[in-house]
């Protein structure tokens, strides 16, 4: 198990931060007692998909310490039992494995990559056990599952997202920049979505995911004088890359291109990018801003949406204990299928997309020279 | 396809060209003094890449100086990887295999280590001009990317000058080619092989810190620069320090032609076939016969 220490000051700020965000349903700090109760977390902590894991880890940790300040779970604290699956599904069903059947977790969190994910959600769903998923909904056999529960937008949610910006921005003519992973997947629902927003493509270039030079992709991007262009990967490259061979353009991109990490990467080229995402850490929403500040106050940086979906899947993991009792892993899945209003989106399980965010929750933000910004647009309209 | 896009394809060509030659370099000369293929080679670039960065970020050095530490911990980080791991591997009777399998775990434990010290992160290095673009008939190219195309053949004609005309490079290609002789004649072989790693690394670190600017660092660029400039010095021969920057040429032009008249997505494959193509033709790589006779 990995735990990192935080401070009893950040304790004590954190729980009121929790009563302020109303989101535990908490009573005032409870005497506690009994045996804790488990839940199971299999999440990436280290291999590609370590910049998500450690991310829900860090807001997993602070929710558990806020949630047992706050007097645990029917006065019962929680213990959250966190394990790495190195980013590889395999791994990811063994841990899994050990947490459902020796360490008897009434339900499970995890994993930050679909795969993983996939590997695990055949165990839960034999379990008629609930998952709550740090990922979008991947493969089709996952709206087969019943208890498996994404606090993640799929990805045709997310483009549509893009496209409602463009849209209001009355963008017609959009040059794309995708890299082969994640740019891919998130291309192939733009494509399929696009004309129903009056949006086409004057030109369209992949990359490898890790290729560090872009710019012949670039260029051929801005030989197309696109009116916009859309830059989709989980790396910095393509955007210092645009910006060299002169691409002046406004830049969108995606929400899994919006980590700090990739920022910092772009240097003084992180200008005039847009991102459709949950959390703007900078400048949060009303709801978001008690559970921006505890996490200030833990860790001394700023949370963004992975660290929001961490600390809302173990919420709703905590609101279903208290609802359902920490035994009947059917009561506890079964208590999850409502609506339910988080730090990074609201919630509805019960859709048939185990989602169930809505264009609404998201919020848009703007790189203005390496900073984010939180701009005024919202998806109020349609869902 | 305008005029435009081509030269601008040209140009990321020849900047990627000359990084993966750069690498090859490195590869070809440690191959030539010591006939080990150096898995390693890209990460002494990413030492080299880290210790710049720290020193003009963290330490407020001048470029110059930044970029010269990152060069000497490339050397430095070189003789041990030889001292260390390549030497006892040699007295044991390590084969060629051996010293590949060595270099390839020595590359995974550098990438870790970065990963560990350093972080995920991706990291922008200042480069020589800044962030400054040069107009080439509205085609653009980094004046840091001008620079890094004019050292790197400085660095080759350095090399071919070293090996043939200094007692220093004559004796480590004695040592290279007939360890046995040399050593009849006074030439102390372990030290000529110690001192090709320090040149290998040196000119790791030289395609450290002039690649850095281009690409930014992270944890994982050392084993992706091996592979590419592998490829480029085995176009061009392996052992060839010329050869290897007329092979990385190749191979970056091939690639950004491919995006410009193919498509981005067949670049691989492209580039690939065109390997095989020029290994099933020419099996020594272009420049074999020279690479024979001496570079």
């Amino acid at each position: 198990m990995i735990r990192t220490k935080i401070s009893r000051r950040t304790v004590l700020m954190g729980t009121a931060g929790v009563t302020a965000l109303g989101a535990l349903h908490a009573p005032a700090i409870a005497q506690q007692g009994g045996e804790p109760i488990k839940i199971g977390a299999v999440l990436c902590l280290t291999g590609p998909g370590a910049g998500l894991g450690q991310a829900e880890r860090s807001a997993m940790q602070l929710a558990e310490k806020m949630v047992n300040e706050a007097g645990g779970v029917n006065g019962r604290p929680i213990r959250v039992l966190i394990e790495d699956d190195g980013s590889k599904p395999d791994i990811a069903k063994s841990k899994a494995e050990a947490l459902i059947f020796n360490e008897k977790v009434p339900l499970m969190i995890g994993s930050s990559l679909t795969a993983s994910t996939g590997a695990i959600a055949a165990l839960t769903n034999g379990e008629k056990m609930a998952q709550v998923a740090l990922t979008g909904l991947g493969p089709a056999i996952e709206l087969t599952y019943k208890s498996l529960y994404h606090v993640l937008p799929p990805q045709p949610l997310n483009a549509r997202a893009m496209l409602e910006y463009t849209k209001a921005q009355n963008f017609k003519k959009i040059g794309v920049l995708h890299d082969s992973g994640y740019g891919q997947l998130v291309y192939n629902s733009l494509r399929e979505q696009a004309a129903a927003y009056g949006v086409s493509f004057a030109a369209v270039e992949k990359f490898e995911v890790g290729a560090q030079d872009v710019s012949t992709q670039a260029a051929k991007v801005r030989a197309a004088q696109p009116e916009a262009v859309y830059v989709i990967a989980t790396s910095p490259v393509p955007f210092r890359g645009a910006r060299q061979v002169r691409i002046t353009q406004p830049i969108i991109s995606a929400i899994g291109s919006s980590p700090y990490d990739y920022v910092r990467g772009m240097g003084e080229y992180a200008d005039d990018i847009v991102f459709p995402e949950f959390l703007v850490g900078e400048d949060p929403e009303p709801h978001q801003k008690a559970f921006v500040d505890m996490y200030k106050a833990a860790y001394n940086s700023l949370p963004k949406n992975y660290e929001a979906a961490g600390w809302d899947a173990l919420q709703i993991a905590v609101n279903a204990l208290k609802k359902a009792g920490p035994t009947d892993r059917e009561a506890i899945a079964q208590a999850m299928r409502e609506p339910y209003r988080g730090v990074m989106a609201s919630y509805n399980f019960a859709a048939p997309d185990l989602t169930g965010i809505e264009l609404s929750s998201f919020v848009f933000s703007k790189l203005v020279k390496t900073q984010f910004t939180r701009l005024p647009f919202k998806v109020t309209a349609r869902s | 396809m305008t005029t435009t896009l081509f030269i601008q394809s040209l140009l990321a060509g020849v900047t990627n060209g000359c990084v993966y030659g750069l690498i090859g370099l490195g590869l070809s000369v440690i191959y030539r003094g010591s006939r080990v293929v150096n898995a390693m080679q890209g990460d002494f670039s990413l030492v080299a890449g880290i210790i710049a960065y720290l020193a003009m970020e963290r330490l407020g050095a001048p470029i110059l100086i930044a970029f010269l530490g990152g060069m000497v911990a490339g050397a430095i980080v070189g003789w041990i990887v030889e001292l260390l791991f390549v030497r006892p591997t040699r007295k044991r009777g390590g084969t060629e295999e051996s010293f590949l399998l060595v270099t390839l775990g020595g590359a995974f434990a550098v990438s870790a280590a970065a990963l560990l010290f350093f972080g995920r992160d991706s990291h922008p290095v200042r480069g020589l001009g800044g962030n400054e673009l040069l107009d080439v008939f509205d085609a653009a190219i980094r004046v840091h990317a001008v620079w890094l195309i004019v050292l790197s053949l400085a660095v080759v004609v350095a090399l071919r000058f070293f090996y043939t005309r200094t007692f220093i490079g004559k004796s480590i290609m004695a040592a290279s080619i007939d360890a046995d002789g040399a050593t009849t004649i006074g030439i102390n072989v372990p030290l000529m092989r110690s001192l090709t790693f320090l040149l290998g690394g040196a000119v790791g670190g030289v395609a450290g810190v002039l690649v850095s600017p281009l690409i930014t660092i992270h944890y994982e660029m050392g084993l992706l620069l091996t592979l590419k400039g592998f490829t480029a010095a085995i176009i061009g021969t392996l052992g060839n320090p010329f050869g290897a920057i007329v092979g990385g040429l190749m191979l970056g032009l091939v690639e950004a032609l491919a995006i410009v008249f193919v498509s981005s997505g067949y670049k691989d494959v492209i580039s690939m076939t065109f390997l095989i193509l020029i290994m099933i033709a020419i099996p020594n790589g272009i420049l074999g016969h020279r690479g024979r006779a001496g570079g």
